[in-house]
């Protein structure tokens, strides 16, 4: 157990010690959207697990962002409360998508949770009175710890340090547990699995949760990155639902790490993309994503990690390993 | 019958005649091909991108414009199953819903390339005009829109019943197998489906923008349209589609007026969550395959 532990708690030690070395602001901002979005792909990662893919995590996000702003603007609660309050919204938000999960397999689920995402967005900017509309609220800047806002980035740096280290923590804990298998089960055959006498139901309201309530925690610590939300912004569909489904497939989808080194990877692309054709052609980075998918899909459906698994297993040698079952 | 009433069901009507024309185009691809086309809706934005700039650049007229998107459609439709989903036509469901989702996604930032992210439109001399009848009015494109969108159905509806390749395509609807086995070349019937899916859905779009916005992102909401449409109509099935069209073009209508036409996203999605949980077959039985794709 210790020496399994070794490795990951050594990088995140030299992840711990990166600031002292990257001083550049906007390289920092960089490492944080990585970060950010590892943590992100690994919440919406959890999902499919159980088979069921979702385009409308936006709405757990945005509904994250929404509660703890709102009790800070409006009721002056301190973020750290709001964070209780963001996953508690997200957990509710996923209470009513358990109809469609339940209900509906494959792509009609999938279909499902992409309007599921979109019609949230339309209510935060009908409802004036609550959110402010499209003109979005704002988060008052007063730097201290008890506020979740700070002068430096480093201190950002950490807190979405940790909080990759947790969800991609989860992750690996779910996968690797009873539920994690009783998931995997119910992707690959239902009716096989119920035979067998896993709840399925029960088994996929669980990861959807865990699922949701990760992504509504990262939609708080979101708003008080950025002090401003605003609907199209934090239930964005493009952002916080469609690119953590692009960074998981690409990765591969229903592993633990898979959509982890998807992000990492498709992260500072997108970033670069986004600087440098963002300019020349507005979309340009957007559409090169779309295309990457299509040819993911076709050379590589398990996504880089099953190309890198034949690799991984010679590294390690002969050893009793179980080969792990991917999804899809 | 209030006058407001009668107007209301009028131009629900009127629209959800375009809704069944791209559903229909949704049902078709689906019931042959077998694929969810998550770029529904991006398609037939590209068709009205396409209308816009043949209006705007080459001053054609929209409706005639149809004599160049239809073909124009076809062959982008025929180039995207013969590209795109032919070499994963084996492949799980969920790997070929993410290959049109990455094609939703590259066609959705194409037209921001292409045309900004400007709200665009056409002006017509015909398109505030009305005709009146009685104590209500009804809007010229919106007529033209409708009639133009039976014709079209029943010109498609002709086409599946009476002609041979017509009835090929139903049989390999039926059962792809069993028409290979009859003979029948199953993988040009596929390209034959999409491309015509593809054109009669870039109609729809051609007809919808003189009375409507066209903006990158707007496929989204048609896609969901349609979808909402052909699972209340039953998947696969044409004439359920038609009917559905009908009806979401009403629930628009009525929404838009006695609630806020900002709701009616809202609208189709409950729609779309109650008929699954009612009735998941849809209101006039399930085309075959439905299983595939995620209705019990």
């Amino acid at each position: 157990m210790t020496r399994k532990l070794a490795v990951p708690l050594a990088g995140l030690a030299a992840l711990a010690a990166l600031p002292l070395v990257v001083t550049q602001s906007y390289l920092l901002h960089l490492v944080i959207l990585i970060l950010f979005y590892v943590a992100l792909t690994a919440a919406w990662n959890i999902l499919t697990f159980s088979g069921k893919v979702s385009f409308g995590h936006s709405a757990f996000f945005g509904l994250g962002a929404y509660a703890s702003t709102i009790l800070l603007v409006k009721g002056g609660v301190i973020p750290w409360i709001g964070l209780l309050a963001g996953i508690a919204m997200a957990l509710i938000g996923a209470l009513t998508m358990t109809v469609p999960l339940l209900r509906l397999r494959g792509p009609m689920f999938t279909l499902a949770t992409i309007a599921y995402g979109e019609v949230l967005r339309r209510v935060a900017i009908i409802w004036r009175d609550l959110t402010a509309g499209s003109e979005g609220l704002t988060i008052p800047f007063d730097p201290g710890f008890l506020n979740m806002c700070f002068t430096s980035k480093a201190a950002y740096y950490y807190i979405f340090l940790a909080f990759a280290a947790v969800a991609v923590g989860i992750s690996h804990w779910l996968y690797h547990s009873a539920i994690g298998f009783h998931l995997r089960a119910t992707a690959s055959d239902e009716e096989a699995a119920q035979a067998l006498g896993i709840d399925t139901n029960r088994v996929q309201v669980v990861a959807l949760m865990w699922s949701a309530g990760i992504t509504g925690a990262l939609g708080v610590f979101y708003a008080q990155y950025v002090y401003m939300i605003d609907p199209d912004l934090v239930f964005s569909g493009t952002l916080f639902a469609i690119q953590p489904a692009l960074n998981g497939i690409i990765g591969g989808l229903g592993t633990v790490w898979g959509p982890v080194l998807g992000a990492v990877l498709m992260t500072p692309l997108g970033e670069f993309l986004r600087s440098y054709l963002g300019h020349v052609r507005q979309g340009l980075n957007f559409f090169i994503y779309g295309m990457a998918l299509i040819v993911v899909v076709m050379v590589l459906p398990g996504g880089i990690i099953s190309a890198l698994a034949p690799l991984r297993s010679r590294l390690r040698g002969a050893g009793p390993r179980s080969p792990g079952k991917d999804v899809a | 019958m209030s006058d407001l009433f009668l107007q209301v069901t009028v131009s629900g009507l009127l629209i959800g005649g375009v809704y069944a024309l791209l559903s229909i185009g949704l049902t078709m691809i689906f019931g042959v091909v077998r694929i969810i086309n998550f770029a529904h809706g991006e398609l037939m934005m590209l068709a009205m991108y396409l209308t816009f700039w043949l209006h705007t650049a080459h001053g054609v007229d929209p409706y005639l414009s149809l004599l160049v998107v239809a073909p124009a459609m076809f062959a982008i439709g025929v180039a995207i199953q013969r590209l795109v989903v032919q070499p994963i036509l084996e492949a799980p469901a969920l790997m070929k819903v993410f290959a049109t989702v990455g094609l939703y996604i590259a066609l959705q930032n194409l037209a921001l390339m292409l045309f900004t992210a400007d709200f665009r439109t056409i002006q017509t001399p015909y398109a505030s005009a009305s005709f009146r009848i009685g104590a209500i009015s009804v809007s010229e494109p919106r007529l033209y829109a409708f009639l133009c969108a039976i014709v079209m159905i029943v010109a498609l509806w002709a086409f599946l019943k009476f002609t041979l390749v017509g009835k090929a395509l139903r049989a390999v609807a039926e059962n792809r197998t069993v028409s290979a086995l009859m003979g029948i070349r199953v993988s040009r019937l596929y390209l034959l489906a999409f491309g015509v899916g593809s054109a009669i859905t870039g109609v729809a779009g051609t007809l919808l923008l003189p009375f409507s916005y066209v903006f990158p992102t707007i496929g989204s909401i048609y896609t969901l349209v349609a979808f909402v449409v052909v699972v209340l109509g039953g998947m696969g099935n044409m004439l359920g589609a038609f009917f559905g069209g009908l009806f979401i073009g009403l629930v628009e209508s009525f929404s838009g007026t006695y609630v806020s036409p900002a709701i009616k996203e809202a609208a189709y999605f409950v729609i779309f969550i109650l008929v699954l949980l009612v009735r998941p077959q849809g209101l006039f039985g399930m085309g075959k395959g439905s299983e595939e794709i995620g209705l019990k």
